[in-house]
């Protein structure tokens, strides 16, 4: 069904209205600044990092509430940086969003308690639901 | 597809080892002839079983040898290969009856009423026999030229070579034995011959007949595997000729060291057809069992190639999806973000040309592979084709009618990747007369001018036909009627063909069947395609 402008624009919970720090971690330049613009356009803080490796050396890592990461990188892949925050004991709410969906990938991302596994393109409400429940999730544990 | 290297051992050229071999084997046997040479007058003990240990294995190896060149035949098709099989079968019955008549072998005198004089002369037309068999191999047209269609079966004619072969052994031993007082008498006694006869006999008849052969043969010597070892084999028997011709005496030095050649030369061929044979069908069985993974191989890697393009075409798709989104949203609010709304769709724009970069460069990616190479006769790949077809065509009971226009031009073309469209076609129209039973399922390819230069080849069937409905669509990728099939050959074969500057099309035959036919420019336009 063709999306209408009429759609409204809020999201189910109030918590478009607080800022929430997001970080991006992808290696493809136009999808990494495409995701970017469309998470400030629903009033987050968000940063946008190339490879696994960077985010890592951030001074981000802490204060991300939400990580939206791709599975394919050179280098260290999403998957591997998941299961580096888990060991390094980080409760950081992952969603998955991937050029290459594999019911390997899905499966093991899954099982170590991502949020979410998305194909690219996905589809709008998907992510910010899923963004709704990682942020709910997260202050709920605050 | 791998070089055109002939894997039939009528055609295949010896390589270097085969021949350093076979001059080994030659320089072996003369210095055995020149090692007997000194005992000219030592006489050693008869052996009685020795000349029917010897006639059998001789029989039983030109048995073989000549089944082994029949099935040589089969495949070939070249009247002198049928000749030559025809002599070594002829040259292996006649030994029967050489050594019933020999004496002291089964019985003091010989058997079948045999005079002293009948197993000598048995003896020489067992030796005139094989070397005229390989004069008239080595003067019909050689046999790499393929007359793969002679119209009639090989069966029939390997028939009518044995029957042949068995009617001159028999006539010549009622000659031997019966007519034999027409024979001059040449055997002085039981193991003494009249030199000056021998020599006379021999001289008339086989040396010519040896060394005629001898010398076809050496001009063959490098064109085939067969032709050098049958040189081999000749020079052999020259030199046991030439041991008997110097001796009157059996069981002399002379006469075991000539049979003894005799016995090699016969048996040569037989285990030079019988090792090459094994090595050919090993290489083929491997190259079938490689060919039959290369489906999944192909399979394996559309798979790897698909997901490279899905994932290429999903980056900027994802991208743009956001873009649109984030747009839609900054739109949404009040005030409109305008500035953000901007930089969305200017990405937009800019990740659109990215896909179709994409989708360009896989494009290019294949396309480089269809660029003629050569110039071709395409009645020769036709019938190159059909040939490689007609386990297949015998085996579906497809009969195959050529209509080829003489004189046809060469036209530019990639040879492998013609012969791919071609085989690709009529591998359809086999399948699509696959179990009719009505009607005579025939093969039908023409070949013909067509404006300016190009070719027209037409491959029709008289199938199934193909559904109206469906007619343009076949040439679709992934468009298939075949439970296992998967849709991309008619599809591959149009754009070769269009690659080369031609089309491809297919139209119903009346009252049945399909005709595909495809054309392909010739110089001037190929150049003016690219």
């Amino acid at each position: 069904m063709p999306k209408s402008a009429e759609r409204p624009r809020s999201t189910k919970t109030d918590f478009s209205a607080t800022p929430h720090v997001i970080s991006i971690v992808d290696d493809d330049k136009s999808f990494r600044g495409a995701i970017a613009r469309l998470i400030r356009s629903l009033g987050h803080s968000v940063a946008a990092f190339d490879s696994a490796e960077d985010f890592l050396q951030s001074n981000r890592v802490n204060e991300t509430e939400c990580l939206i990461c791709d599975v394919r990188m050179p280098r260290m892949s999403g998957l591997e940086l998941q299961s580096d925050l888990i060991g390094k004991g980080y409760q950081l709410p992952i969603i998955f969003v991937t050029a290459n969906p594999t019911e390997s990938a899905r499966k093991s991302a899954l099982a170590a308690g991502a949020i979410g596994f998305l194909n690219k393109p996905c589809n709008e409400d998907t992510l910010i639901a899923l963004l709704d429940e990682a942020l709910r999730g997260r202050s709920a544990a605050r | 597809m791998a070089q055109e290297q002939p894997l039939l051992l009528a055609v295949m050229p010896p390589s270097r080892g085969q021949v350093r071999a076979a001059a080994v084997v030659a320089a072996i046997v003369l210095v055995a002839f020149l090692a007997a040479l000194p005992f000219s007058k030592v006489q050693l003990a008869v052996l009685g079983p020795f000349v029917a240990v010897v006639d059998t294995i001789l029989f039983l190896g030109d048995v073989i040898t000549a089944a082994l060149l029949f099935a040589q035949f089969s495949v070939v098709r070249s009247r002198g290969l049928l000749v030559l099989a025809t002599g070594y079968l002829f040259t292996g019955l006649i030994i029967i009856p050489h050594g019933l008549t020999f004496p002291g072998v089964f019985s003091p005198t010989g058997l079948l009423g045999a005079s002293q004089q009948t197993a000598v002369w048995l003896y020489a037309f067992w030796h005139a026999g094989l070397p005229i068999a390989v004069i008239a191999y080595a003067v019909f047209p050689d046999a790499a030229r393929f007359s793969w269609l002679q119209q009639s079966s090989a069966q029939g004619a390997i028939l009518a070579g044995c029957a042949g072969a068995v009617a001159l052994a028999v006539g010549l031993t009622l000659i031997a034995t019966l007519g034999q007082s027409m024979l001059p008498s040449v055997m002085v006694d039981d193991t003494q011959w009249s030199p000056a006869r021998m020599v006379l006999l021999q001289s008339t008849i086989i040396l010519p007949l040896l060394v005629a052969a001898m010398v076809m043969m050496w001009r063959k010597r490098k064109q085939s595997i067969l032709d050098l070892w049958l040189c081999v084999a000749l020079w052999a028997w020259l030199l046991e000729y030439l041991l008997i011709a110097l001796t009157s005496t059996r069981y002399g030095v002379y006469w075991y060291t000539g049979r003894v050649f005799g016995l090699l030369s016969g048996t040569l061929v037989l285990l030079v057809l019988l090792s090459e044979t094994t090595k050919i069908y090993a290489r083929l069985a491997l190259s079938v069992m490689a060919e039959r993974r290369e489906p999944e191989g192909r399979m394996m890697s559309m798979e790897a190639m698909s997901a490279a393009i899905e994932h290429e075409i999903r980056q900027p798709l994802g991208a743009i999806m956001a873009n649109a989104n984030a747009g839609q949203r900054w739109l949404g609010r009040l005030p409109p973000e305008l500035g953000e709304v901007r930089e969305a769709l200017d990405c937009i724009a800019a990740d659109a040309q990215r896909s179709s970069e994409v989708i360009r460069s896989f494009r290019a990616m294949f396309g480089k592979r269809y660029q003629p190479e050569a110039q071709i006769d395409a009645n020769e790949l036709i019938r190159e084709t059909v040939a490689l077809m007609q386990r297949e065509l015998e085996a579906t009971r497809v009969a195959v009618q050529l209509d080829l226009a003489a004189e046809l031009p060469r036209v530019p073309a990639h040879r492998g990747q013609m012969q791919q469209v071609i085989l690709n076609l009529v591998n359809n129209a086999v399948d699509a007369m696959r179990g009719i039973t009505d009607r005579e399922a025939v093969l039908r390819m023409t070949s013909r001018f067509s404006d300016s230069n190009g070719i027209e080849l037409i491959v029709s069937d008289t199938g199934t036909g193909i559904d109206p409905q469906h007619l343009e669509r076949i040439f679709d990728a992934f468009y298939t009627t075949k439970p296992n099939g998967m849709g991309m050959g008619l599809a591959i074969c149009r754009s070769i063909v269009e690659a080369h500057g031609g089309t491809l099309s297919v139209s119903p035959e009346v009252p049945y069947g399909s005709a595909f036919r495809f054309s392909l420019p010739g110089r001037e336009m190929a150049v003016a395609a690219k």
